[in-house]
């Protein structure tokens, strides 16, 4: 009986309280234009922020996404953000220094075959006639004399 | 993500209502129009990227804590504090039936439409001066249970205090108004 009661009373609150809101809202429509007008502005100056706020996330994240590799003593750097950043510049070292071993060892092949067909090729006759080339005959038997 | 278009069809169907509610709160229109304005951009700067079925509740809120910044700028706390007095109940709270009330209105309600429009436009007025004398609490739960239509949980939420505060804010004011209209032979 109480429960029951306390049940009616509350959907009579509610009821009541709904009817009274309803006679608010009427008086909503009937609002002057100015205030009705200033409302309406602050809406697109509202819906507007919003729009200028997202542009802004988005521009941060662009900026952000693109120094990363340049930016190192900032509030956001880490240990992985750098690390991150030194591989490219550690690719180019490695890159440089393989080229550059590759060209050495070109280079040492070609003088090498330069050498062996020179000392495999058999001398000319005039070779003996040159004064430097006899000298370092002369040199070379004595060096090897014991 | 509520759109561009949800955020401001929600903010068009809120506007009028949260303007009427904080002039009830701080009885100015111009003070009352900073508020809602506030309380439109700090939603839309802060909130805009909740889902469209969020957004009353934060408004709420955000309507709030934006009425109440306004109360304490103005250095107006007394005004706020005078309301604890409403935590007490009377004594002829108890002999008070709500349902004696509507039953009454019930059934002069036929003659309601005969009324003319400077009469609904008095009662009107007569209906808001009973809610301005609310106390603060008591109007910010009835205001948000009936009118914004939040449930008991989400105006408990909103007015951040629990949910048996929110009814007996709610039921205090529905007595108060009641009796309020009663006395001026208001019937709705």
């Amino acid at each position: 009986m109480t429960i029951s009661h306390s049940y009616q009373n509350q959907l009579a609150q509610d009821r009541f309280g709904l009817k009274l809101t309803a006679r608010l809202s009427d008086a909503c429509d009937d609002l002057p234009y100015e205030v009705t007008e200033r409302l309406r502005a602050a809406r697109v100056r509202a819906v507007g922020q919003r729009k200028l706020a997202a542009r802004q996330v988005a521009v941060g994240a662009v900026v952000s996404g693109a120094t990363v590799a340049l930016h190192s003593g900032d509030e956001g750097f880490n240990l992985w953000s750098a690390i991150a950043s030194a591989i490219p510049l550690l690719a180019l070292v490695i890159g440089l220094l393989g080229i550059n071993v590759v060209l050495s060892e070109e280079r040492a092949n070609e003088l090498a075959e330069i050498d062996s067909a020179l000392l495999t090729d058999t001398l000319p006759p005039s070779a003996y006639t040159d004064p430097g080339f006899a000298q370092f005959l002369k040199m070379s038997r004595e060096s090897a004399r014991p | 993500m509520a759109t561009e278009r949800e955020l401001s069809d929600f903010l068009k169907s809120v506007e009028k209502r949260a303007f009427k509610r904080s002039v009830y709160h701080v009885r100015n229109e111009e003070s009352a129009l900073d508020i809602v304005q506030e309380s439109m951009l700090k939603l839309a700067e802060h909130y805009g990227d909740k889902p469209a079925a969020e957004l009353p509740m934060l408004f709420q809120r955000i309507l709030s804590n934006c009425t109440l910044d306004w109360f304490r700028r103005q250095k107006t706390k007394n005004a706020l504090f005078s309301n604890m007095g409403d935590f007490e109940s009377d004594a002829d709270d108890a002999e008070f039936d709500l349902l004696e009330t509507l039953r009454t209105q019930d059934d002069s309600q036929q003659t309601e439409s005969a009324e003319s429009t400077v009469d609904r436009i008095q009662t009107m007025k007569a209906i808001e001066i009973e809610i301005e004398a609310l106390p603060a609490r008591q109007r910010e739960a009835f205001l948000m249970r009936y009118w914004e239509e939040l449930d008991v949980t989400e105006t408990a939420a909103a007015m951040g205090c629990s949910e048996g505060s929110v009814k007996t804010h709610c039921s205090r004011a529905v007595q108060a108004l009641s009796k309020a209209l009663k006395g001026k032979g208001i019937r709705l």
